[in-house]
């Protein structure tokens, strides 16, 4: 009878362990949001290379609201700096990008 | 029997659970290395875009040492460009980097044509008029002497090409040729001037020295030179005060190489540039890949005897870049560019003097020049073209230039991309 309270005991500590790291691995698993967001992200990113001016706009791809930022980079008359970011329904932050662009109004 | 087991089973179920727990976390951490890796990889390679653009597009155009500087001002964005010239061009060089992490990428950078000031021939006005004779073809814009263009009959051929004589807008030229970049020729000279007193020898049979590390350079000062059975590809420059003689054996890409004379072996295949303060002779069947350059460079007076500066291409050659001689003080000849027979160049011939074409000799895109030589074994014509076809429709769009020559926008381009690591 003993010997059945403690396999009993057991199987429960290790089944909760178990859950445990279950759930802390899938907690802190890639969020698939993010990697569609980058993804999201870089294809604006290479559409927006054709930008010209200094522009701030924001816009929705999918579940995103996207907000692109494109200014002077360090008063140089042919480079822009533009600046990504993605949002997601919730308005949290989910991605950004940064590069250094050649201004098309040359 | 249950009751007896019960424990045991319960141990094998918790060892299993154990396993597949461990594997899990084992998993998750590799899947996660693997991302941090290639977000780390992501964001560098958005770094390097952007060095590059910041030298295509910045106003620093200086070539001074390596300069390293934060993007954004934050942690992750550190870069280092570096500009080094290279002949024509300008190599680029740009490092981004996050701790140990590194990408690197070298590009040769050239420039966007100029439409207004392209011309598929630019002759100056020296009060005479263009002769055609033979099956010559002129396609594309062309700035001409007012006196304008007219058909001839030299060498037993009357004039068979098209009736309009020139397939294009025809617009006067000026007295004189639009000259080269001095701000480039200045480098060339600095070049030149640099003391390059070490013979080093050329060993072994290929050497590959990347953009991203010194420039190796090799003098052999006086002593005549053949390169032969080598591979020299890369940062390398050669140097030499007297003749060098490059075999078809030789393979030479993306290499410089100055010289008093230069002869190049029939047969040779290469993508270099080649300048020599003399003479360039280059025999048949030879293939010049894009981008190549042949220059004839002098910049000072000749001292004793004079001699023509001449570049020679033989028959049956292919060369796709730029052909160009350039004098400072006149000399009592004419520097001399010779387009052998069923020769074909992609790209621009500039010559400050005379410019002679053979039988079926073909430009596809520019040719500028003081004045057309024509000769037969007992006549010397001047500005007439036989049997010669100069075409601009037939050079590739995406044709880009050097901004030694005077039809280079400041625009510039991503020419070749030679070094990733």
């Amino acid at each position: 009878m003993v010997e059945v309270v403690v396999a009993m005991a057991m199987i429960m500590v290790v089944f909760s362990l178990a859950m445990m790291i279950f759930a802390n691995v899938s907690q802190s698993a890639l969020s698939v949001k993010k990697v569609q967001a980058e993804a999201i992200l870089r294809d604006v990113l290479l559409k927006a290379s054709q930008a010209s001016g200094n522009t701030t706009q924001s816009f929705n791809v999918g579940d995103f609201r996207i907000e692109e930022v494109v200014q002077n980079y360090q008063d140089q008359k042919n480079l822009s700096e533009i600046e990504l970011t993605a949002y997601d329904v919730n308005q949290n932050k989910v991605a950004t990008f940064q590069q250094v662009i050649i201004s098309q109004h040359e | 029997m249950l009751k007896a087991s019960a424990l045991y089973m319960v141990i094998i179920i918790a060892l299993v659970i154990g396993v597949i727990c461990s594997s899990l976390i084992a998993s998750a951490y590799f899947y996660r290395a693997q991302y941090q890796k290639t977000a780390r990889y992501s964001l560098l390679q958005n770094n390097l875009t952007s060095g590059i653009n910041i030298l295509l597009a910045g106003d620093d155009t200086t070539y001074e040492q390596e300069k390293t500087f934060s993007l954004f001002q934050t942690e992750t964005d550190t870069v280092t460009i570096n500009r080094i010239f290279w002949g024509l061009y300008d190599i680029g060089t740009v490092k981004a980097f996050i701790q140990k992490d590194t990408l690197y990428q070298s590009l040769s950078i050239a420039h966007t044509l100029d439409s207004g000031k392209w011309a598929v021939l630019y002759l100056p006005d020296d009060e005479r008029p263009l002769a055609v004779s033979g099956k010559t073809r002129i396609k594309g814009n062309v700035f001409i002497p007012p006196a304008g263009v007219n058909q001839a009959y030299i060498d037993n051929q009357a004039y068979s090409g098209d009736k309009r004589l020139i397939i294009g807008k025809i617009q006067n030229s000026q007295k004189t040729l639009p000259a080269l970049n001095a701000a480039r020729l200045e480098k060339f000279k600095e070049l030149l001037d640099q003391k390059h007193d070490t013979i080093s020898i050329l060993s072994g049979d290929t050497l590959q020295n990347s953009f991203l590390q010194a420039t190796r350079v090799f003098s052999f000062r006086k002593k005549v030179t053949t390169l032969q059975n080598i591979c020299l590809k890369g940062n390398i420059i050669l140097f030499s005060d007297t003749t060098l003689t490059i075999d078809s054996t030789a393979s030479l890409t993306n290499v410089l190489v100055f010289a008093r004379s230069i002869i190049v072996k029939s047969g040779f295949r290469g993508q270099c540039q080649l300048y020599a303060t003399d003479t360039i002779g280059v025999g048949q069947r030879a293939l010049f890949s894009y981008p190549s350059c042949l220059g004839i460079l002098r910049f000072g007076a000749i001292t004793g005897k004079p001699t023509e500066a001449k570049i020679n291409l033989q028959s049956n050659c292919s060369f796709s870049g730029l052909i160009f001689n350039y004098e400072k003080a006149k000399n009592v000849f004419a520097p001399l560019i010779d387009i052998g027979k069923n020769t074909k160049i992609k790209g621009q011939v500039y010559s400050q003097g005379l410019l002679e074409f053979h039988d079926q000799a073909e430009v596809d895109g520019s040719v500028f020049t003081a004045t057309f030589l024509y000769q037969t074994s007992f006549t010397r014509y001047e500005n007439y073209i036989n049997n010669t076809t100069l075409d601009e429709s037939l050079l590739s769009p995406y044709y880009l230039t050097s901004d030694l020559v005077p039809v280079a926008t400041s625009v510039k381009k991503t020419l070749q991309w030679l070094d990733l690591k």
